[in-house]
Order: structure tokens, then C-alpha cells, then sequence
């Protein structure tokens, strides 16, 4: 006679055990058609064009094999011509200047601004922090061409207004000059995003703290430093990375005001123009261009990589 | 925590895999058929005409000339879109295999879209080609073969203001060099206007606009670091640096330098003989020279103007030629040629038209001459010209950046000959 074995002592009962490889099995193609759809998109969207990309920069190509096929391959060749042409160096200093550049004062003006408007609530504060979002909600090519007009060297308002405090006008689109004036239109467009983001970031501060600091004798200053700036730290390098990544790429503010002209090249204006034979490039360089795209792609992908690192710390 | 960096590595891996499989593979040739043969064919129902023109919209005289001209039973569609941007259009529907009927390719183009195998001969669709002035079908002769009919061509000349010219006391007739223009200028800028508005934009405009000063200095394509193709350039450096030419000349096309002309504060505007009839309605009286060389005597200026080409096509080649074919002969057959012409502000391809053409309207009379001498930019260089063209571009930008500073000039030139 056996005496019934609990189920607590075996740890699963009989039935059980017939019926979990059935269950096994089903959950796990549903669960690869809910996949599927996103799969494909992913492959058709992102990893075809990239694999293409990639593709194009280790063939030779030139208008006709680009028609008719048959570019040879050619391995890191172009990479290599790339880099070593006497342009790449000084396009890749310009695309940090403008990006580090932009993003700091992006991110210190829209920060000021948020401390501003998050200090205390005026009469209009609301209508003036609307105001403020308008370089946000202006088409690009509106706000380029209104800033290429502005700086326009014998008749714009900007050399005007200058001309106001004896200063001599400023030919801002030439080729030395290109740089600061596409930085300067820059910033101005990304202040709304920063400030946007940085006021919900301190919206989230606890007030308690900011009293508790004052009643301990705590200047506003020390408040600033040693309260705001801390609790909006996960705030920022979400703002400063997501305007790293989004800077790098930038074509079109820096395409409508200068055509990617002089000190104005970046690597995404460099690629821009040898894809499509525009700007200073007249001529088509397909494999160049995705070289100088693959390059892009893989800094961008670096900063992607750092971000994901100090996600992964944050959550330990 | 275990689990993820091995899912995480074994797609890492697929990945590179899928990519170095990719990047070692050659590309599938995607190649349209070469043969077809427009009087083996018919006309189809819907044409497709491409045209760089898309500052005439639908409706516009050339519009409507345009879709007149559709065999009995079809209609033609147009589109239009900038030179480069046409250019690289054509080349990925060729690609793919539906390219239009009809394109209108810059002549400067004419030798990389054959040699790119873009367009079939004018044999094969039917493109009559007699007639046309050597000088004008020269860029779309290559090997000896034909490809493709121009309508005509246009010039660049010197506009001026008559009665700024006259408050300055310039001598219009006076000025046949480079000396003789500058000192112009000169006086026009001491009495109160400004010099001279021209177009230094990059790519294919800028280069055609300065053309003219690069071969009236005797320059010539295969060398453009020469001394005297840096003096060209020097030229037109010391106009922005002694403020005769407006600043923004460096990102201006044609039409913005025609736009800053008519606000009749400039003395000059280098520009081309498409405005010749807007010139005659301005507000006030504009009246036309001929580009003077350094030396003295007119600067040859480069061939302007369109081919009508037929592009090559991947299935149903006969019926497209067919269509090209029928549309070409109705844009330029008899006294077709000269309503085209009118439209387009051309002065036709065919010496009999343009004769015709000056008879009834005078306003054509002082740009036969340019029109006739004018030099492809093709000619010797074939399809090389566009790589040229390119790095003459970034000369004239550098040295309309330098202002009149002569070694940065010079450097500029030699560093994009360099490149």
C-alpha cells in the first residue's frame, strides 16, 4: 500500500507534469507573431538601408556602375582615401565645434530660462514660455531663411543692429565666418527643447528640500548647486545625449543658410553633398558619401553606447 | 541577468554576419536594355515629359506648349525640378527602369548621362539633328554619335542702367577690357551707385558665370591653376573687396543677382539673354554688351541651353522612343523651332531660325554674335568637365571669400586644382 505522497514533498502533482510541454509550445509561436510585424519593419526600415549603406562605401562606385552595376569591390580603400583627403580632419573639428558649442549653450540657456520661469508665476510667464517655443515650431526652412536674411552682410538687420553700438558689420556667411552664424541659428533652435524638458525636470524637485536648505541658512546659489542641479541630473544627460545624437545629424539649418560652404561643413552636410552632387560637391561621390555616413553612423552609435552604459549604472 | 548578453552577442553576431555577407558580395547589375528602335514602335496613351524649368508652372507658356504638342490620343505629364537634382532623378529611374519619355539634360551633362548610358542615341529615337549650329550640338556628340537634339541656346552678356551709366559719364561703347569695365565700374561707383551684380553660387551656375572672365583671360580647362585663370579670379575678388559687387554674390544664383540689377541701383549685371525681354519692360532703360575680354575684344562665352534627349528604357523601349520621337519633332520641327525658342527666351539652334527670330524681334539683335562664338564647356574634357567644373566651383568660392586678397586667391586655386 503506498501512502499518497503530498504534492508539497515532490513539488509538482501528476497532472501537472502531462500538461506543461502542451502549454510550452503555443505561447511561444504567438509569441513570435506578435514579433514578426515589428521584425520585419525593423529589417526593412533600419537594417536593409544600413546594410546597403555599408554595402556602397566597399564598392567603387561612379555614375554608370551605379545604373548598370558591376562596381568593384574595393574593401576599405575609400574609407582610407577618406580619411587621409585633406578635408576630413578639418570637417571633423568643425562637426565637434558645432555640436559641443550648440549643445552647451543650448542646454545653459534653456536651463536659466527654467530656473526663470520655475522661480515664480507672473502675469504672462505662461504666454512668455510660449513664446519661447516658437524657434521649435517654425519649419526649419522658414527660421533658415529668415536667419540667412538676417545675416545678410550689406543689408541685414543683424549688421544694422550692430552698426547701432559702432560695431563694423560682420560678413557672417563667408567661409570663416560660416561656422559661428549656422552655431548661432542652432542654438537658438534648440533652447524651446532643453527648456521644455528641463522645466518638467524641475516641476519633479521636491519644494521641502529648497525650505529645509533655507532654514539651515543655505544661499540661493548653494540651493541651485547643491539641491536642483543633483535631482535634475538624470533630466540633463537624457537632454544633453538626446541633443548630442540629434546635433550630429543636422542638415537642414546648416544646408539653408549656407549650403555646407566654407567652415559650415559637417560630416552630415559633407555626406549630404556627395550623395546628391549639391553644394560644393557638384559632383556625385557615392561611395564617398557613405563612407563619410558610415563614419557618422558609428560616432552617433558611440554616444548611443555611452548612454545606455550610464542607464545600466543608474539602475544598479 | 545571465540570459540577456548572450541574446544580446548571438544577434550581434547574426548581424555582422548578414552585413559581411552583404559587403562581400558584388551588386546585382540592374541594366536596361540598350536596343530599341522609335520607328519600330507606337506612341502610348501617357507621355512623360521632364524639364529643368520649374519656375514655369503649370499653365505657363512653355506649359502649355509643351502639352500641345501630345500625339493624337495621348497626354503628356511634366515635371520639373532643378538641373543637379533632374539629373540625379534620371539617373535612379533609369536605374529602376522607368525613366520618362522625354528629358531636357543641361548641355554640361550631355557627356557623363552617355557615358553614365542614360540616354539612346538620336538614331534610335528618331532625333533629326540637321541644321543645328556645330558649336551648339557639340556636347551631345560623343564617338561620333549623336545623342539627343538641343533647342536652342542662350548667352551671357553685360546688362547695364543707361542713365546710371550716362550720370557717371561712361561710354557704354567704350568698354571692351577688363581695364575699361573696372574703370567704368569706377565712375559709376563714385557717382553715387553700386557696381556690378553677378552670380559666384556653387556648382554649374557659378561656374557658367564666370566662364567668360576665365577664358577672356586666355585661361583654359585642363589647367585651371594657371596665372591666368587666377587673374580671373582675382577679377572678381577685387569687386567684393573694393565693395563694387554685393557680398552675397557667393550664395546668389542668376536669378538673385537679376533681382538685385532691377532694383536699379547697380550699374552692371552680368547675366543671360533669357532676361533680355524682361529687360526690355523694366522700370528703367537697360541696355546690353558684350563681355569684354582682359586684353581687349569679346570674352567667348560658354554654351547655355537644353538638350532634348530620349532616355534609355528597360522594357517597351520601342514605344517610348516612339513617344520621344513625335514630342521632339513637334518641339523643334519648322516653325515650331521658333515658338519654342520665343517661349523658352532661347535663341534658336538653327542658324535659319535665329535669323528669323532677329527679324521679329529686335530685342535679339546685340546677342547673335555671343550666341554663334559660344564655346562648349565640354568639348575637350568629355565627361571629365563635371570633375573640373567641381573644382573650379570651390576656386571661385574661395576667391569671392578672399575679397580682393591676392594670395589667398592664388591659394585657393591651387589648393582645388590640388584636390
Amino acid at each position: 500500500m503506498t501512502t499518497p505522497v503530498s504534492s508539497a514533498e515532490t513539488g509538482h502533482s501528476p497532472s501537472a507534469v502531462t500538461q506543461r510541454p502542451r502549454r510550452r509550445r503555443s505561447p511561444k509561436w504567438v509569441a513570435i507573431a506578435f514579433v514578426a510585424p515589428l521584425l520585419v519593419y525593423l529589417l526593412v526600415l533600419y537594417a536593409y538601408p544600413l546594410v546597403e549603406n555599408v554595402t556602397m562605401s566597399l564598392h567603387r562606385f561612379d555614375r554608370g556602375s551605379f545604373v548598370r552595376g558591376g562596381a568593384p569591390f574595393v574593401g576599405l580603400d575609400i574609407y582610407r582615401e577618406v580619411v587621409s583627403d585633406p578635408r576630413f580632419w578639418r570637417v571633423v573639428s568643425q562637426t565637434a565645434t558645432f555640436t559641443v558649442v550648440s549643445i552647451l549653450f543650448q542646454y545653459v540657456i534653456g536651463l536659466a530660462l527654467a530656473v526663470f520661469f520655475h522661480g515664480g508665476q507672473f502675469r504672462l510667464s505662461a504666454a512668455l514660455r510660449g513664446m519661447f517655443l516658437v524657434p521649435w515650431l517654425l519649419p526649419v526652412i522658414v527660421s533658415g531663411t529668415v536667419w540667412q536674411w538676417m545675416m545678410n552682410p550689406d543689408s541685414g538687420v543683424l549688421n544694422s543692429f550692430l552698426g547701432v553700438f559702432g560695431i563694423d558689420p560682420v560678413w557672417w556667411l563667408n567661409a570663416d565666418n560660416a561656422l559661428m552664424s549656422v552655431t548661432i541659428a542652432n542654438i537658438w533652435l534648440g533652447i524651446p527643447f532643453n527648456l521644455v524638458i528641463l522645466y518638467s525636470g524641475l516641476q519633479n524637485v521636491p519644494t521641502d528640500l529648497y525650505e529645509a536648505a533655507s532654514l539651515d541658512g543655505a544661499s540661493s546659489w548653494q540651493q541651485f548647486w547643491r539641491i536642483t542641479m543633483p535631482l535634475l541630473r538624470p533630466v540633463s544627460v537624457i537632454t544633453v545625449l538626446l541633443g548630442l545624437v540629434y546635433t550630429l545629424k543636422v542638415v537642414d539649418i546648416i544646408w539653408i543658410m549656407t549650403t555646407g560652404a566654407g567652415s559650415s561643413q559637417t560630416l552630415a552636410t559633407w555626406s549630404y553633398g556627395m550623395a546628391f552632387g549639391k553644394g560644393a560637391s557638384t559632383v556625385i561621390r557615392y561611395s564617398q558619401a557613405s563612407a563619410v555616413g558610415t563614419i557618422l553612423l558609428l560616432v552617433a552609435l558611440a554616444f548611443g553606447v555611452v548612454y545606455l552604459v550610464m542607464q545600466r549604472r543608474r539602475e544598479d | 541577468m545571465t540570459k540577456s548578453p548572450g541574446r544580446r552577442v548571438s544577434a550581434g553576431v547574426a548581424l555582422a554576419a548578414c552585413m559581411a555577407l552583404a559587403a562581400c558580395t558584388t551588386p546585382q547589375p540592374a541594366a536596361p536594355s540598350a536596343s530599341g528602335e522609335a520607328t519600330k514602335g507606337t506612341t502610348t496613351a501617357d507621355i512623360k515629359f521632364w524639364d529643368p524649368y520649374p519656375q514655369r508652372t503649370d499653365g505657363s507658356d512653355w506649359d502649355k506648349l509643351v502639352k500641345a504638342c501630345a500625339p493624337q490620343g495621348s497626354t503628356i505629364t511634366r515635371t520639373s525640378a532643378p538641373q543637379s537634382d533632374l539629373f540625379n532623378q534620371l539617373t535612379t529611374a533609369v536605374k529602376e527602369g522607368n525613366a520618362p519619355d522625354i528629358v531636357v539634360l543641361d548641355n554640361p551633362m550631355m557627356p557623363e548621362a552617355v557615358s553614365s548610358g542614360l540616354v539612346a542615341t538620336a538614331k534610335q529615337a528618331n532625333i533629326d539633328t540637321t541644321g543645328v549650329d556645330a558649336n551648339l550640338m557639340g556636347p551631345g556628340i560623343v564617338n561620333g554619335e549623336a545623342y539627343g537634339v538641343p533647342f536652342g541656346s542662350n548667352a551671357l552678356g553685360l546688362y547695364y542702367n543707361v542713365d546710371l551709366l550716362k550720370k557717371a559719364g561712361v561710354d557704354p561703347a567704350s568698354i571692351t577690357s577688363w581695364d575699361a569695365l573696372n574703370a567704368a565700374i569706377g565712375k559709376v561707383a563714385a557717382a553715387g551707385g553700386k557696381g556690378i551684380t553677378f552670380s559666384g553660387v556653387t556648382g554649374e551656375e557659378g561656374v557658367f558665370q564666370f566662364l567668360p572672365w576665365f577664358w577672356g583671360a586666355g585661361a583654359n580647362l585642363n589647367d585651371i591653376s594657371s596665372d591666368q585663370s587666377v587673374s580671373a579670379g582675382q577679377l572678381i575678388s577685387d569687386w567684393i573687396g573694393k565693395g563694387w559687387a554685393p557680398k552675397s554674390a557667393v550664395t546668389d544664383n542668376q536669378s538673385a543677382a537679376w533681382d538685385l540689377f532691377l532694383t536699379g541701383k547697380y550699374g552692371f549685371a552680368e547675366n543671360g539673354s533669357w532676361f533680355a525681354s524682361a529687360a526690355a519692360q523694366a522700370k528703367f532703360k537697360i541696355g546690353v554688351l558684350a563681355i569684354p575680354s582682359k586684353a581687349g575684344g569679346v570674352a567667348p562665352v560658354p554654351t547655355g541651353g537644353e538638350f532634348a534627349v530620349a532616355p534609355v528604357q528597360a522594357k517597351d523601349a520601342d514605344n517610348h522612343y516612339a513617344n520621344a520621337a513625335a514630342v521632339i519633332k513637334c518641339l523643334t520641327d519648322g516653325d515650331a523651332a521658333m515658338k519654342t525658342n520665343e517661349t523658352l527666351g532661347y535663341l534658336s539652334a538653327k542658324a535659319d531660325v535665329r535669323a528669323a527670330q532677329v527679324k521679329a524681334n529686335p530685342v535679339w539683335e546685340p546677342w547673335v554674335k555671343s550666341v554663334e562664338g559660344a564655346q562648349g564647356r565640354t568639348t575637350e574634357l568629355g565627361a571629365k568637365y563635371v570633375e573640373v567644373s567641381s573644382q573650379l566651383s570651390e576656386a571661385i568660392q574661395g576667391a569671392l571669400n578672399a575679397a580682393g586678397d591676392a594670395n589667398a586667391v592664388k591659394s585657393a586655386f591651387a589648393a582645388a586644382a590640388g584636390k
